[in-house]
């Protein structure tokens, strides 16, 4: 597990990280959100002592990772795909990877199996590889040494929908055997697919956390979002029960819970043809918490 | 031993070895010549080396063909290029961002910048006996061509002129990677340190006669000229010159470039 308790990381008066705790469990995936800029990257740097903290300290199932004895084979880390030197085969790669922890060369195959990366493939230099062949490469590094916990950022940038799949199952089945997963992304989908628990970093703060239920939990605006063969007369309906009701695209925004709406329609006779939660998802509020921090302003309503 | 954070799931770590420090140099010596770069620059060095002893073994007077002036002219020639091959050992961390993964399999720094001196001297010596090597088959296209070469090898000479200068190329190789952290500005600064400067120094004593006998002391190249010229015997002062002008340009920047190692923060 990944305890991180009050990391500061400040660069001169910037905070890159302010004051951050939370704790990865083993058994479960833990994503990591937060718009560009946001501090995962930087979070990430001090778990594996690339980066001193300036506060605060995070230990991996007890230690500090400088203390951790050949830590590639308790931790496996994936920071950045292309940092690895473009002139060096993916098998070269693999192969001094496990030179280092001691592990035999027959494990660079297995890897290289698991990721799919074929003999050709492995033969090449980095610097003729895609995104997503280097990303694979990078999980595959990962995993040399067996570790328990896994700290991966942006794993599925550059992956195909077909790579992306295959990576959400194999971390899923890489927890389910007890593996702690911590992984980044500003997309998220990828996300809310894979990770258990979620953690919403905005401006190096955090912003939420909890599973995917409790998050939505936290959007206590009940709306509905409903359409019928007479939207004149529904209004007219939901108006005298108390209930405002907005024209919103072909249909309707209504607040209060579908339920409500469908007891309405059918004391009003009005024929619905789609009713359902309008609640905003994960995306809205996503958006809405790391609202400060996002570079681009969306107008109201622009998003469909 | 059990760590004082009670953390609920402890990962236990005793059974683990640290990565013994033989694995790490010879993983280092490995990424030394595992890229297109490292291998073909360490070709080039030895086939230059050929080169050069093969001209020099027809076109130097026949007098002047001994095993001993193949193997100074060889060394001279690694000696301009084997520190450029520890400066991309040490560099492409930074500059190919490999250090991202170097110092995470093995987070105490320190004990990199010990495999890599360790990669580095074992690197020079396997040049340096190839060098050797290459020196034997001058000296027989030397014989060929009409000479007939003397093959002792004067001790002051093989430890002086070729070991011991090509261990200081290799160690400013390393302080001037370690400074910069950057592959080409390196190899700028080498070339400048190694080249340019000499040069500077020899135009300035040229002018000043107070400035040549200051020069020496101050100068690293020139305080080492008795180390592969004349008897490859330097007299005391000369030695002391060595001393003096190799705390300037080699310990102090060795000094400063392995705690800029230490600290910097790899992107």
């Amino acid at each position: 597990m990944i305890t991180v308790e009050g990391l500061t990381k400040a660069y001169g008066g910037f905070k890159a990280v302010d004051d951050i705790s939370f704790v990865c469990q083993p058994g479960r995936v833990t994503g990591f959100l937060g718009p560009n800029g946001a501090g995962k990257t930087t979070t990430m740097r001090v778990m594996v002592g690339l980066t001193p903290p300036t506060h605060g300290r995070v230990t991996i199932g007890g230690h500090l990772y400088r203390d951790i004895p050949n830590p590639g084979r308790h931790i496996g880390v994936l920071l950045d795909a292309s940092a690895q030197h473009a002139g060096r085969t993916g098998r070269e790669i693999l192969s001094i990877g496990a030179k280092t922890m001691g592990l035999p060369e027959s494990r660079v195959d297995e890897m290289l199996a698991l990721v799919s990366l074929n003999d050709t493939e492995a033969r090449r230099r980095l610097g003729n590889y895609s995104l997503g062949m280097q990303q694979r490469l990078g999980i595959a590094h990962a995993l040399l040494g067996d570790p328990s916990v896994l700290i991966l950022d942006e794993p599925a940038n550059g992956l195909d929908p077909a790579g992306i799949r295959w990576m959400r199952t194999l971390l899923k089945g890489y927890a389910d055997r007890g593996g702690t997963v911590f992984l980044s992304s500003h997309l998220l989908h990828e996300v809310e697919l894979i990770a258990d628990e979620m953690i919403l970093i905005g401006n190096g703060r955090i912003v939420a956390q909890g599973d995917k239920t409790s998050l939505l939990a936290m959007d206590t605006n009940v709306s509905s979002l409903v359409m019928s063969l007479d939207n004149a007369r529904l209004i007219t309906a939901l108006e005298q029960k108390g209930y405002t009701a907005a024209p919103e695209g072909e249909g309707l925004r209504v607040n209060c819970a579908p339920a409500d709406v469908g007891r309405v329609a059918l004391e009003a006779q009005v024929v619905l043809t789609d009713l359902r939660s309008g609640a905003a998802g994960l995306e809205d509020l996503f958006l809405e918490l790391t609202s400060d921090s996002q570079r681009d302003v969306l107008t109201e309503g622009a998003t469909a | 031993m059990s760590t004082t954070a009670a953390a609920p799931v402890p990962i236990d770590v005793n059974g683990t070895e640290q990565v013994p420090m033989s694995r790490l140099a010879a993983v280092e010596f490995r990424k030394a010549l595992d890229t297109r770069a490292g291998r073909w620059f360490a070709g080039s060095i030895l086939g230059l080396c050929l080169v050069v002893l093969t001209i020099y073994a027809f076109a130097a007077p026949d007098s002047d063909k001994d095993y001993e002036d193949f193997l100074s002219i060889g060394g001279g020639v690694l000696g301009y290029f084997l520190p450029i091959l520890v400066i991309m050992l040490v560099t492409s961390e930074a500059s190919q961002r490999t250090g991202l993964v170097t110092f995470s399999l093995e987070p105490r720094r320190s004990r990199i910048v010990l495999a890599k001196f360790i990669a580095g001297v074992g690197l020079a010596a396997t040049v340096m006996v190839l060098a050797a090597v290459v020196a034997v088959v001058g000296t027989v296209f030397g014989q060929l061509s009409g000479a007939s070469p003397e093959w002792t090898v004067d001790g002051n000479l093989a430890f002086n002129g070729f070991v011991l200068a090509n261990l200081i190329g290799i160690f400013v190789g390393f302080a001037i990677a370690m400074l910069l952290m950057n592959t080409p500005a390196a190899i700028v600064g080498y070339f400048a340190y190694s080249l340019i400067l000499p040069i500077a120094v020899g135009f300035l004593g040229f002018l000043s006669d107070g400035f040549e006998k200051v020069a020496p002391w101050i100068e690293f190249n020139t305080a080492q000229e008795p180390l592969f010229t004349g008897d490859y015997q330097p007299t005391g002062e000369e030695w002391a010159q060595i001393a003096v002008a190799g705390t300037i340009w080699l310990i102090i920047p060795l000094v400063l470039g392995i705690q800029r190692l230490l600290r910097i923060e790899f992107k």
